[in-house]
């Protein structure tokens, strides 16, 4: 098995101009993923994000030399909407999972590095 | 046959079956290929002296794994971990007696490494290059010339793409029938790429990039061995044979372009043409896959040129209709410019001419278009027009031999307009 973050990359206004059926039908995709992940591997951890304009950046520094802004790392059109971490067999399956979110979503599919000789705190 | 020739032949013949072997085995995409590499050194080396074993690529097998599992050796001595590449759960373990046997096990793990070499998350000049050279063992300073980039630069291309291969987790596997056939094509767009840049016009010597287009048509001709009932595979095999078939004849004595209607025909490659108008014929028309549909109308065009007796015998109304069923499938604006041309040869220049009407904003930059138009400008007896035409041909050129070519076409042009 390998682990991926699957980046969901969303346009607001489509989602904001969808209704209520319209949002079924995101709602039905997003359970298509699920279930395929379920069935060829596991879901770890996932999240739907506040949009980018909540988001705050913190620069490079130590401590307090991290200058603080507002808004994302970078200003797009399209903004990241939310992640699934997964553990699926091979990249095939993953983009097989992928093509099952809603159509008007850009997927990134980013493989997980295990850092050796990092053991977490 | 000397032991270099059975070595070369075992190289040429055997090495994708080797690399795919050694891969289900180790799964090591970094340490095969050298392996591999540093076994054909040694028997290099060796068999001149020793002779050429019974089974040349049973001999290069052990070699290259002993080669392997000294590397995993030397590794487990300082304790690095490399990622492995993933390959199918479902995979039958292939054994030492594989090769005894070269039965569907070893086919598919040669279609598995084709698709592995050739997948979409692979930039498309990144797995054309590792198709190269892992399925039909390429030199990388050959791909590098075929490519027109400095050897460490094709060397880096490789690195990286075998590591987004195990990074990404791109896997050794065929995939199921719901995609296959869009992978398929995915690995025939490679190959294309592979080959049409052999023909891309570089600053090198010519000929010998044509020959390494070779190298492509033999990558398909290996896929094409494990499928072929695929129709994007026989439409694209066809269309490289008949496109291919004319290498020696495009570039004349002294070094320039020899157009398709000036080649001397006889130094076509007529089994090439024979083996490819018969591959086409036995299709059905039209085919369901838009890809090899496209190739497949390709073909029947190069077909038509390849078996026309001479220049003026080609049967341009067949390639006008070719070229409408192309242009309806995609109507992008190089197709309907090549599909102008041949109404221009039907119909005579003015016919041409108008076809060429609404082209103009969709290619701004192309310098065939202003050229097509001078040259039909010049047939129409328009030679004023013809040559501003060219200029802008001429200006618009960025390759030496074109650029040579359409100059001498112009100043002909405008000195009959001086007399």
């Amino acid at each position: 098995m390998k682990r991926y973050v699957v980046l969901i990359a969303y346009r607001p206004e489509v989602w904001e101009a969808a209704g209520p059926t319209g949002r079924q039908e995101y709602f039905d995709a997003h359970h298509a993923f699920e279930r395929f992940v379920d069935e060829h591997g596991t879901r770890l951890y996932s999240g739907a994000l506040c949009e980018a304009d909540t988001a705050t950046t913190l620069g490079p520094g130590r401590g307090p030399e991290r200058v603080v802004t507002d808004g994302p790392f970078v200003e797009l059109t399209e903004q990241i909407g939310g992640y699934y971490d997964v553990e699926l067999p091979d990249l095939d399956t993953a983009i097989s999972a992928g093509r099952l979110l809603p159509a008007d979503y850009t997927v990134e599919i980013r493989p997980v590095l295990t850092i050796e000789g990092y053991v977490p705190a | 046959m000397t032991p270099d020739e059975v070595l070369a032949a075992a190289v040429r013949e055997e090495w994708g079956r080797l690399v795919a072997l050694l891969l289900a085995q180790f799964r090591r995409l970094d340490l095969v290929e050298d392996a591999l590499a540093d076994a054909v050194e040694s028997a290099a080396r060796r068999w001149p002296a020793d002779g050429a074993p019974d089974n040349p690529p049973a001999w290069l097998l052990t070699a290259a794994r002993r080669r392997v599992l000294d590397r995993l050796r030397a590794e487990a001595m300082v304790l690095r971990k490399e990622p492995l590449m993933l390959v199918e759960a479902a995979r039958p373990t292939s054994g030492g007696a594989v090769m005894a046997d070269p039965g569907g096990l070893v086919e598919d793990d040669r279609l598995r490494l084709v698709l592995m070499c050739c997948h979409p998350a692979l930039a498309p000049e990144v797995a054309s290059a590792l198709a190269l050279r892992l399925v039909v063992g390429v030199p990388t300073a050959d791909i590098a010339r075929l490519f027109l980039v400095p050897e460490p630069t094709m060397a880096a291309r490789l690195t990286r793409g075998k590591r987004k291969i195990v990074a990404a987790g791109i896997p050794f596997g065929v995939p199921d029938a719901s995609v296959l056939p869009e992978r398929l094509d995915v690995v025939a767009q490679v190959a294309y790429l592979a080959f049409t840049a052999g023909y891309a016009p570089g600053s090198g010597p010519d000929l010998l990039r044509a020959d390494l287009s070779g190298e492509a048509v033999r990558l398909v001709r290996v896929t094409l061995a494990m499928k072929p009932d695929e129709p994007v595979l026989q439409a694209l095999m066809a269309l490289l044979l008949l496109q291919h078939s004319r290498r020696d004849a495009r570039v004349g004595a002294d070094g320039r372009l020899v157009l398709l209607p000036d080649q001397d025909r006889l130094r076509w490659h007529h089994d090439e043409i024979t083996e490819a108008v018969a591959l086409v014929a036995a299709m059905p028309s039209p085919v369901r896959s838009p890809l090899a549909e496209s190739y497949r109308l390709q073909a029947l065009v190069a077909a038509e040129h390849a078996t026309a007796p001479t220049a003026s015998d080609t049967r341009w109304d067949r390639i006008c209709d070719h070229y409408t069923a192309l242009v309806a499938l995609n109507p992008s604006p190089a197709v309907r410019l090549a599909a102008a041309v041949a109404v221009a040869e039907r119909d005579g220049p003015r016919a041409g001419l108008h076809e060429l009407d609404d082209l103009d904003h969709a290619l701004p930059h192309s310098h065939r278009l202003p050229a097509v138009r001078g040259e039909l400008l010049a047939r129409d007896g328009r030679r004023r027009e013809a040559v501003k035409a060219l200029d802008l041909a001429i200006a618009r050129c960025r390759n030496d031999v074109e650029r040579d070519h359409l100059t001498r076409r112009r100043d002909e042009l405008r000195a009959t307009i001086d007399q």
